[in-house]
């Protein structure tokens, strides 16, 4: 019997552009399990990041109701919203978004020092991480001496660091060549196999193919 | 977590080259300044502060209370000796009376002759209460007995070598022959007081004749208690003042100074022997234009970080993503700020240490290198530190700390909305500070010239003033005279007491009739002296040439302002007999324009040349024809010498002695000019890193403006508009400003410059082309490059 995750019911966003109140999120029910790899997908503007975003607390539903863990997030306080989000959720992006003045380790290494892991731990665990993503060898470069892949590899790599329970990924793909794509996305299924939940948003067909379970979004609703 | 901050604040650093260097650069300066400004702030506070007795010591000071409210720090000499019988609460009182009346001793020891500047005539109670601390012989009991002298241990060392002085004799000007009884230590460096030759000052005429009217003794008082009840020992010494002058022949009454106050708070006071003077004011301005510095740094600071608040903002969305809180952000700034200040601050004081020697010859201070060690120093330092990096660091810290990390990650969200306005903001502010600041030294500069060119009613080029005080009688004298008239390039010779610039003797005069009395400088001088210095003769004659010894008669040439105050014509003046502390013989002989005796910072006053016998002609004044000055000087030195081989050669030309008058404010032009340089370079720093960010951040746009045509000047033009548009506006602000605070600074002076709208213009054009220039070369740069690139990295 698999765990419920998070469970979205009747979840909306609207946002005020200017005069008009524009729906971003539509009445969306959504129930993830843990252990799913799901896609979101559908045309620019169909909602996908604003979803993954408000999965992500990065942002807030403003109507309906958002469950994660069996616990509402839509009544909770800012500061056991962020607890919450630092210890189950990891975030990889399209752009990377690694930080220019730091390493590859120290980049990994980050999300470990805002969560106060000891020292020691720190070094056992990006060690580890280094080593599964293949990375040891670059672990002293920055950013910007890295290819696109090498770099969105450390993105999810920093991600994975604090055992997050769910990984959501905004075009993890997006800038990266076929090659480097297949590779990203082989890494993700392996991830899921272990047991980590994804929730990925993408252009590709076959990108959304690795997925378990593919949802479709088209003007804020789901189809 | 601190360290991974630190780590990326440096590695930011590296990166982004120009920035820093910028920042750093502007801080350091700021700080280097701030530091400067803090040693000499420091020092001039320390002054007297060694006293064991500081807070028990008082001067009186005398005010006077006719038409020209003036304070004196000298005092009749009656007043010390009556205080202290009178009054119970004052331990002791002594006076003080520098040679002359402030002039040069001439200092014979066997065969030398040494012109020395500071001989003292002391009561012995005023050694004591300064502690001065005797090294050799005996000490300060030696002044009340006459014939003894002390010397300062550098002087002993002057006139004696390495030989023992004690009990040698020394002849002053001649006259008095003193024996060396013992010798002190040198007076520390910030001491009001400093004395190189002490002699007591019951030889003086004055000691002998303690009278309620000659105000020329600087008098000490030290209390039984510190603090003590001033305005109650006021009304005390009102009250033996009242005993002593009839109240209608009161023209002055007394007040209290405390010692600590002396050195800041007496720049306005006349004619103190005390010549460390410092001046609160000056002290006062030079610390807001510190804080102006600096601030104008910090302000640079806060642009340049928030310039970049595109990168900032992604930054701290990525860290709120992987998990940090708002407090993290803040740290981090903070930790940023605080890296880059400490730095600017080694810098800083790298620069203060350099630049110090530069800071003193232009103020004309003495400050020591090595105190910049010490705690307050440090202390200082650490609490600038602190402030600076906590201002410079509130506006990025508390500011982009608060984007939320799903609009900070946004590529798109323009996140420059606030922090532009506030950029501008502060570029304006940076901006009127300077042009204020260019405004100020333009004025000054006029006020200086126009003092150096205005024409003063007499003429003080080619005058030169030889001191004579050390030749001993009529025939020397004469024998000078004439010795100087035959010289080939000497016009007018003529002997006085003193010279316009200089003081003389203070005396009032009284309206026949009336209670009115005004004050008024007489000079006991030779008729020629009129021609000397060229006066015009308004009406009458000048002094007559040969005045018999035993004359009670007394001529007086005055100067149109005293027959003004009288209500007579100058003609209708001539032949009036006047009341002016002359005796009862003075009848006005000659009436001459006016012409400005002292500084330009009074209006004129009452002058009078006499041929009483009161006071002695310590001058020879020499009008020469402009000759090469050197080979002058030689010629006039060995006249002298062959006629006084006794005494030295102490010269002065009256348009230099003038030079002197103005000092104070020659030193603030050149302190102002080196500020206002400094904060236009630094605010141009700042400038610069915007415009090479502001270029940066729209190369972009200028890439699609030159595919669709735009050609290079109009880009450089487009640029460079938003940044001269602020530079209008501070001028809009400082120009209103400026006049008010310059006007406020010209009312020191009697005679004065108006601002003319040429400065507005001047200071104006030079701001605009400043901001041109700064901004031109990244507008140009960023304007010139191939739009294929800026729209491809993109």
């Amino acid at each position: 019997m698999k765990n419920t995750l998070l469970s979205l019911n009747e979840a909306t966003r609207t946002v005020n552009s200017g005069s008009n109140k524009v729906t971003l999120l539509d009445n969306i029910n959504l129930n993830v399990e843990e252990g799913e790899f799901i896609s979101l997908m559908g045309p620019s503007g169909s909602g996908k990041s604003t979803l993954l975003n408000c999965i992500g607390m990065l942002d807030n539903f403003t109507d309906g109701g958002y469950t994660f863990l069996g616990e509402p997030v839509h009544s909770m306080k800012e500061k056991n919203r962020s607890k919450l989000f630092k210890e189950y959720i990891g975030f990889v992006f399209q752009a990377y978004h690694l930080i220019d003045e730091l390493t590859v380790y120290e980049n990994i290494e980050t999300p470990l020092l805002y969560k106060n892991v000891k020292s020691s731990e720190r070094k056992a665990m990006v060690a580890d991480m280094l080593d599964r993503f293949n990375i040891v060898g670059k672990k002293d470069l920055f950013p910007i001496q890295l290819s696109g892949g090498q770099q969105q590899l450390v993105g999810v790599a920093r991600a994975l660091i604090g055992k997050p329970k769910l990984i959501l990924a905004d075009e993890p793909t997006g800038n990266l060549n076929s090659k480097q794509s297949e590779e990203i996305m082989e890494l993700f299924a392996q991830l899921n196999k272990e047991g980590v939940t994804i929730i990925q948003a993408t252009h590709s067909e076959s990108n959304a193919a690795y997925g378990s379970r593919i949802i479709n979004l088209l003007d804020g609703k789901i189809v | 977590m601190i360290r991974s901050y630190i780590k990326i604040a440096w590695r930011s650093l590296k990166t982004n080259r120009l920035f820093s260097i910028v920042n750093i650069l502007g801080l350091s300066i700021g700080l280097a300044t701030t530091l400067v400004l803090f040693l000499f702030i420091l020092h001039e506070r320390s002054f007297d502060s060694m006293y064991a007795n500081k807070d028990k010591i008082y001067r009186v000071l005398l005010n006077t209370t006719e038409d020209d409210l003036e304070t004196w720090t000298g005092s009749p000499s009656a007043v010390a000796l009556e205080l202290e019988a009178n009054i119970p609460d004052i331990a002791e009182a002594g006076r003080l009376l520098k040679h002359d009346f402030g002039g040069t001793a001439f200092i014979k020891t066997g065969n030398e002759v040494f012109a020395e500047k500071k001989l003292f005539w002391s009561d012995a109670s005023i050694l004591d209460m300064f502690d001065v601390e005797i090294v050799k012989g005996e000490g300060s009991e030696v002044l009340n007995t006459p014939n003894t002298v002390l010397l300062s241990e550098s002087t002993a060392k002057r006139y004696f070598g390495d030989e023992n002085p004690i009990g040698k004799t020394l002849s002053i000007d001649d006259i008095d022959i003193v024996e060396v009884k013992g010798v002190f230590k040198d007076f520390p460096e910030n001491s009001s007081l400093d004395f190189n030759v002490v002699a007591p000052f019951l030889m003086q005429s004055a000691a002998k004749n303690p009278t309620w009217d000659n105000a020329s003794f600087e008098t000490f008082l030290r209390f039984n208690s510190a603090s003590p009840n001033v305005a109650n020992v006021e009304a005390k010494i009102q009250g033996i003042l009242d005993k002593n002058v009839k109240k209608d022949e009161q023209w002055y009454n007394f007040s209290l100074q405390p010692l600590e106050q002396i050195h800041l708070y007496s720049s306005t006071y006349k004619d103190s022997y005390i010549e460390r003077n410092g001046d609160i004011n000056q002290i006062r301005n030079l610390t807001a234009l510190a804080i102006l510095i600096l601030v104008i740094a910090c302000i640079n600071y806060m642009n340049l970080i928030t310039a970049r608040s595109q990168k900032r903002a992604t930054d701290v969305g990525i860290n709120k993503t992987l998990g940090a809180s708002v407090r993290d952000i803040i740290v981090r700034f903070y930790i940023e700020t605080g890296l880059i200040t400490a730095i600017a601050m080694i810098l800083g004081g790298v620069l203060a240490v350099v630049a110090l020697p530069m800071f003193n010859d232009i103020a004309g201070k003495e400050l020591d290198i090595s105190s910049l060690f010490s705690i307050e120093i440090i202390v200082f330092l650490v609490l600038i530190w602190f402030v600076t990096s906590l201002i410079s660091g509130s506006y990025p810290a508390l500011y982009l700390s608060r984007f939320s990390p799903k609009e900070a990650l946004k590529p798109s969200t323009n996140k420059g909305g606030v922090a532009s306005v506030v950029r501008k903001g502060l570029v304006v502010v940076q901006f009127s500070a300077s042009v204020v600041l260019i405004i100020g030294v333009i004025v000054i500069h006029q006020q200086l010239e126009y003092i150096q060119n205005k024409s003063l009613g007499y003429n003080p080029e080619n005058v030169m003033a030889i001191s004579t005080s050390a030749i001993r009688g009529g025939q020397a004298n004469q024998a000078l005279v004439n010795a100087f008239k035959k010289l080939p390039n000497v016009s007018v010779v003529g002997r006085s007491q003193g010279y316009p610039g200089m003081g003389v003797s203070g005396r009032s005069i009284n309206k026949p009739n009336t209670d009115e009395t005004m004050g008024i400088s007489t000079n006991t001088s030779e008729r020629e002296v009129a021609d000397v210095l060229q006066l015009k003769l308004l009406a009458g004659q000048l002094l007559p040439k040969n005045k018999q010894a035993g004359d009670t008669l007394v001529e007086v040439v005055v100067n149109k302002t005293t027959v003004d105050f009288l209500g007579l014509s100058p003609d209708e003046a001539i032949g009036k007999k006047v009341a002016m502390q002359l005796g009862n013989n003075a009848y006005i002989h000659g009436v001459v324009e006016d012409f400005n005796f002292a500084s330009l910072h009074n209006p004129i006053g009452a002058y009078a040349f006499h041929n009483s016998n009161r006071e002695p002609k310590s001058y020879l004044l020499i009008r020469f024809t402009n000759e090469v000055l050197s080979e002058t000087i030689s010629n006039f030195e060995n006249t002298f010498k062959n006629i006084a081989p006794n005494s030295a050669f102490e010269y002065t030309f009256l348009d230099k002695n003038l030079e002197l008058l103005y000092e104070k404010e020659q030193r603030t032009a050149n302190v102002g000019l080196l500020f206002s340089i400094l904060a236009v370079i630094v605010a141009c720093l700042g400038l610069f890193g915007l415009a090479a960010y502001m270029a940066e951040q729209r190369h972009k746009e200028i890439g699609i403006r030159k595919v669709f045509g735009a050609s290079v000047p109009r880009i450089v033009q487009l640029l460079s508009m938003d940044f001269m548009r602020l530079v209008l506006i501070s001028l809009a602000i400082s120009f209103p400003l400026a006049f008010y605070v310059m006007n406020q600074w010209l009312q020191d002076f009697a005679y004065r410059v108006t601002i003319s709208w040429t400065v507005f213009a001047i200071a104006g054009a030079l701001a605009l082309m400043i901001t041109f220039v700064t901004v031109g070369y990244q507008a140009v740069k960023a304007a010139v490059a191939n739009p294929i690139k800026s729209l491809r990295t993109e």
